[in-house]
């Protein structure tokens, strides 16, 4: 009943949201559905292993999950309200009617306990971005929103053609729901090439939404144009809706005789991932874009951890956590770098810690936990990866994604080194920095004092979780 | 019967390839749209009566006529009549076409499986495979579009399949014609630069 009521309460936030005629009462909206959120979050803490609404369960991933959209809540609606405050009320409406949308059916695929239903709010997921995306209505918006629900809905159709692969396997009358639990009953008995080509599609069409290789092109668009805040859901808590779809269909198939085949793809779709995240990186010239490219590299390690299983599991978990507070922070500061440099050009940019030293800080201390230095907690989580590839003595992938990192480390070390420090390449017009308040930093730099945190204590309750989430996948020591 | 009607819905798949004015392709998506209809009302013996209907308005009322109508809009809007701008020619085209039909007969063959139908499961391939390759391989927007519309038409017919145990299967890709056909179609179609049809620029 609770979940029941937490999505009337979206629906109806969400309209009334979208007719106010008044800035300031939609963001008491906003701030009401942001409590009602983290309210959910806690219930679902509470309620760990129950099934509510028949098609929804409170398991330990989806809580997961859920508590680090629940963190980022705040601070998106914060950095929204900043970067939408000089728009028309109609298209500030839009914005925070479409970001409540967004947030709540991305709370419905995280619960959602059946495939089908996974599906429909991952669908949903794409209509309330489109909306966000397009959020200042230029001609680049509009290609770059047309780009997004073009390859999302293509991989969409995909995915739904790996769900109905998943169907065939029942015979008549078998259990019609498609829930994860009625699959695990028949699963052992099914015809290993349907489960292959169900993985997949599964994969392919829900890489759209993961931002893997090789449908990562979908996100590389929408982040040059998508406001910063929405950009840092569509790099963390949206790319983990696709990681847990893919992750549900993994586990599901993990005891049967394909698993060696969904690691070799998991395995090859990581290392082209990271191979396609180099070599763009290091010719970036759009900082929002290279950041893309940043979290396509991390959702390769994401799969390469997988693929990799044992240690790698749990190191996957991590990571997606890890990154999602990293990465957000990054793209909140996009905002107010905009604001001050006028451009995210890296040849128009420079002098960032002459101008705003608390943005260059962030940007410095984000650059070193995205790219796993430590005392970045995300070192922790790649050197789980790298351990379990050496006990699978799988060297050669090994090193692969060794020498792709350190290009990567240099690509974006390089630029952020650049924006803090150097004068602009092309010295045009001087514009006068637009007005930033310090404060605006201190939720990113919470965010990335969590980050530090991880590499030196996991608290119990996040160790337990991952671990929980990961129990029923084989080969763990 | 509903074989006759698979086979005439895998030779507009064929024409698909050698066609070359855009108004061709229109009208065989709305044909496809004729035939899966009937093969819907073929097929669907179990399912009952109301879901049937639902199913039925469905592709005779969207699949046949608004996204054709939709798609007639944007190509009098864009003033581009025949596909030029293509990145394979056409006799490549059908070749690949023809090689997919046979890829899929194969796989459909060792896919053999008591729920499904094995022509049903072909023709579904090769519809797939043809959508897919007109994404591809063609440069317009337009083009993509259409793509699109016949890789739904690949899942509809997957649904299709399992349709008499999962009748919701079928909801749900309705759900996803839907949504493509009024947001795709009606909203970006609509936009997008309509004379050049090209997208330059987000680039690296």
């Amino acid at each position: 009943m609770i979940l029941l009521l937490f999505f009337i309460l979206s629906v109806v936030l969400s309209a009334v949201t979208l007719v106010s005629r008044n800035k300031a009462f939609t963001r008491v909206m906003v701030l009401l559905f942001a409590a009602v959120l983290i309210a959910i979050t806690v219930h679902a803490w509470l309620s760990r292993g129950r099934t509510e609404l028949e098609y929804f369960t409170y398991d330990s991933t989806a809580v997961l999950l859920l508590s680090v959209l629940a963190l980022l809540t705040l601070p998106t609606v914060y950095h929204g309200f900043i970067y939408t405050r000089d728009d028309t009320v109609k298209r500030h409406n839009i914005y925070h009617s479409g970001l409540i949308a967004l947030m709540a059916f991305m709370a419905g695929a995280y619960l959602a306990n059946t495939m089908t239903v996974l599906w429909i709010f991952v669908e949903a997921t794409t209509l309330a971005v489109a909306v966000l995306i397009y959020h200042d209505r230029t001609e680049m918006a509009l290609e770059a929103t047309w780009k997004y629900v073009f390859i999302c809905s293509t991989g969409i159709a995909l995915a739904y053609l790996g769900i109905l692969f998943l169907g065939f396997i029942y015979g008549r009358g078998d259990a019609p729901n498609l829930s994860f639990s009625s699959f695990g009953a028949v699963i052992s008995s099914a015809n290993p090439l349907y489960l292959k080509i169900a993985f997949i599609f599964v994969l392919v069409g829900f890489s759209t939404k993961m931002g893997l290789f090789p449908m990562h092109t979908v996100t590389i668009d929408a982040h040059s144009v998508a406001p910063p805040p929405v950009s840092a859901l569509i790099s963390t808590t949206l790319m983990n809706v696709g990681f847990l779809a893919i992750y549900r269909v993994y586990t599901l198939f993990s005891g049967t005789p394909v698993l060696s085949f969904m690691n070799h793809v998991l395995i090859l779709a990581g290392v082209l991932s990271l191979l396609v995240a180099a070599g763009y990186m290091l010719k970036a010239k759009h900082l929002k874009r290279m950041l893309a490219y940043s979290s396509l590299e991390n959702m390769g390690l994401v799969a390469l951890a997988l693929g990799a299983g044992s240690y790698g599991y749990y190191a996957a978990l991590l990571l997606i956590v890890l990154h999602s507070l990293a990465k957000s922070s990054l793209f909140y500061q996009m905002g107010q770098l905009s604001r001050i440099l006028h451009t995210f050009r890296l040849d128009d940019s420079g002098r960032y810690m002459k101008l705003y030293p608390a943005g260059a800080m962030v940007l410095m201390t984000g650059m070193i936990c995205i790219l796993a230095i430590p005392p970045s907690g995300m070192f922790i989580s790649e050197l789980m990866i790298f351990r379990a590839m050496v006990a699978n003595s799988q060297w050669f992938i090994l090193a692969t994604a060794v020498i792709l990192l350190s290009f990567i480390i240099y690509a974006m070390s390089v630029r952020v080194m650049h924006v803090s420090f150097s004068t602009p390449r092309n010295e045009g017009e001087f514009k006068l920095p637009g007005p930033v308040n310090p404060v605006e930093t201190v939720s990113q730099f919470i965010l990335l004092a969590i980050v530090i945190m991880i590499c030196f204590w996991q608290p119990p309750f996040l160790t337990d979780l991952i671990s929980n989430s990961i129990a029923s996948l084989p080969g763990l020591k | 019967m509903i074989n006759y009607l698979i086979v005439l819905f895998a030779i507009t798949l064929i024409y698909f390839a050698s066609a070359e004015r855009l108004s061709t392709y229109v009208r065989l998506v709305a044909l496809q749209g004729l035939l899966l209809c009937g093969i819907a009302v073929f097929e669907l013996k179990e399912v009952n009566l109301g879901n049937l209907l639902f199913i039925v308005a469905e592709t005779l009322l969207f699949k046949t006529l608004v996204l054709p109508y939709l798609l007639s809009r944007i190509i009098r809007r864009s003033g581009v009549t025949k596909v030029h701008r293509q990145a394979v020619p056409g006799f490549y085209l059908l070749l690949f076409s023809i090689a997919g039909l046979l890829i899929s007969v194969i796989l459909a063959m060792i896919l053999v499986n008591p729920v499904i139908n094995t022509i049903y499961l072909a023709i579904a391939m090769f519809t797939l495979f043809t959508g897919l390759l007109l994404i591809v391989t063609h440069k317009l927007i337009i083009s993509h579009l259409i793509g699109f519309l016949v890789v739904e038409n690949a899942v509809f017919l997957f649904s299709l399949a399992v349709g008499n145990e999962m009748p919701m299967l079928i909801n749900i890709g309705i759900l996803l014609d839907l949504f493509v056909g009024v947001l795709i179609l009606g909203f970006f179609g609509l936009r997008l630069k309509p004379h050049t049809n090209e997208l330059t620029m987000l680039k690296d």
